[in-house]
């Protein structure tokens, strides 16, 4: 103990090391009535850094090769000691990515966090989204199966909807006319160093929103649940009476990581290929188009819009307007109150968009 | 009292569950890294004596490693670890001179594997092999 005293000692006259635990963890104030909502963010830094670790585990004996890359895959799967684990838990580790990137997303919608003066928490936070699916949909080509073949065909196909350019872009998206090593070879460049780097440093841009602008106070058990923020000048939230974030919030971050390992962890175990359709256990064929192909349960909805209406660029085109709506919410709804309860005509919204997103993909699902 | 002994007693319960949380990590990541069996292969070689004329060498893979079979002016075949005793770079045969040379920094060795002049400390390690019907049988 006296040595590990001495090398705090060490570090702390050279950085002010117990200044700054004093301020940003102890000191860190947190709000009284905060919930176990205001923990997703810590849960997919977790997730993300666990598909960090994971990815990179992967890439030891992965080979961007369109001729090696299912051999190198079924290699890992069935050679190389719990490689089956390391890529289990990337797979099913990028679902649930999504999973709690959504519940994220409801919670502060339904919270009002996302509301003035934190637009750009939610800008961020949305670019990171898109970010995700980004990587979900160039991760799903790596493996070459026919379910990554086609997935991506149709994905990147879908493109090619919208006006004049659309033809180009598609060619753009696959490095050709189809879907073949070109593709592999940029969609693996996007995957492996482009994306994660991005939302990396997108991450700590919206870390750093929260720590400046400060955590926004949950409209739950308040009599007063109107955003009284004022415009005139920058001024930081703070919550004087509030709890410290150490050890009293990170103890329900560890509380919230633990459950979400706990049903991570019996998907992977005992439900391992519940993302995988048995077209995933075949090498892609470019000149079989396997039947019934659909995307990941997270693209449903968005390949159900596009069949739905009768021209495949009046679908993109109102998927591009939802996204955007979405985007812009936080300079749509200029309201003041935050209390879902008392917002009907958000909730009414965003109670039927949800159920709408839930069944286009289930409509999606078994059409 | 009897608070702090709890508090020791959940401490401990804590640290043991988090030691063993860690050891279910680190077993399955070690094993996935840690060199296959099989992948530096044991297996013997075998290697057609017409392959290795008078003076000329043979270059091969051996348990993992490189090795080469030498057969001398005289006729003597000789078996030897191809890697340098110095700092492991891989020997190149000098045909002119029927010497072992390391070109990484300068090591020399003769066709049996003895140092002559350089840093290498120790003589290039020789390899058992027999010879039936032809075939040179290597390990």
């Amino acid at each position: 103990m006296t040595l590990l005293k001495r090398m705090y000692d060490w570090i702390d006259v050279r950085l002010g090391a117990r200044e700054l635990v004093d301020k940003e963890l102890f000191g860190y104030l947190l709000p009284r009535n905060i919930n176990v909502w205001y923990s997703m963010g810590s849960i997919l830094l977790f997730i993300f850094a666990f598909q960090v670790v994971t990815g990179i585990l992967l890439l030891i004996f992965y080979v961007p090769d369109s001729e090696k890359a299912f051999g190198s895959v079924t290699h890992i799967m069935n050679n190389v000691p719990f490689g089956w684990l390391i890529r289990m838990c990337h797979v099913v580790g990028s679902n649930m990515m999504v999973l709690v990137l959504l519940f994220h997303m409801i919670s502060v919608l339904f919270m009002g966090s996302y509301k003035r003066p934190r637009e750009l928490n939610w800008l961020t936070g949305f670019i990171i989204f898109n970010l995700v699916m980004g990587i979900s949909l160039t991760g799903y080509l790596l493996p070459w199966s026919q379910l990554s073949f086609w997935a991506t065909t149709v994905a990147t196909n879908s493109v090619g909807t919208i006006p004049v350019i659309g033809q180009y872009l598609v060619e753009f998206l696959r490095g050709g006319k189809l879907v073949g090593p070109a593709t592999l070879g940029r969609f693996y460049a996007l995957h492996v160093a482009v994306i994660p780097l991005t939302i990396a440093a997108l991450v700590g841009l919206h870390l750093f929103l929260l720590e400046r602008i400060g955590v926004s106070t949950p409209p739950f058990g308040l009599k007063d649940t109107k955003n009284n923020w004022q415009s005139d000048k920058f001024r930081y939230e703070g919550h004087p009476d509030g709890i410290p974030f150490f050890p009293n919030y990170a103890l329900q971050d560890m509380t919230s990581i633990a459950v979400y390992l706990a049903f991570f962890l019996a998907i992977v175990f005992f439900d391992p290929y519940l993302f995988f359709p048995k077209d995933a256990f075949i090498a892609a064929n470019p000149y079989q188009t396997p039947a019934h192909i659909k995307p990941e349960w997270y693209f449903l909805a968005n390949y159900q819009t596009l069949k739905i209406f009768p021209s495949e660029f009046l679908g993109l085109a109102v998927q591009g307007v939802a996204m955007t709506f979405l985007a812009l919410l936080p300079f749509i709804d200029r309201g003041n109150e935050r209390h879902p309860l008392k917002r009907p005509l958000f909730m009414a919204c965003s109670v039927g968009g949800i159920l709408l997103w839930i069944g286009l993909m289930i409509w999606g699902h078994y059409s | 009292m009897e608070n702090s002994s709890r508090r020791k007693f959940l401490g401990l319960c804590l640290g043991g569950v988090a030691a063993a949380a860690t050891g279910a990590v680190i077993y399955p990541v070690y094993q996935y890294l840690a060199p296959q069996a099989g992948s530096s292969s044991e297996k013997k070689v075998v290697i057609p004596e017409k392959d290795v004329p008078e003076g000329e060498a043979k270059f091969f893979e051996f348990a993992g490693a490189s090795a080469v079979l030498i057969r001398t002016r005289q006729g003597g075949l000789i078996a030897l670890s191809a890697v340098c005793t110095h700092l492991g770079c891989i020997v190149q045969w000098e045909k002119n001179k029927q010497e072992f040379l390391c070109p990484c920094h300068g090591g020399l060795y003769t066709a049996e594997g003895t140092v002559i002049s350089g840093p290498p400390p120790k003589p290039l390690a020789k390899l058992p092999f027999t010879v039936e019907n032809g075939n040179i049988t290597i390990g």
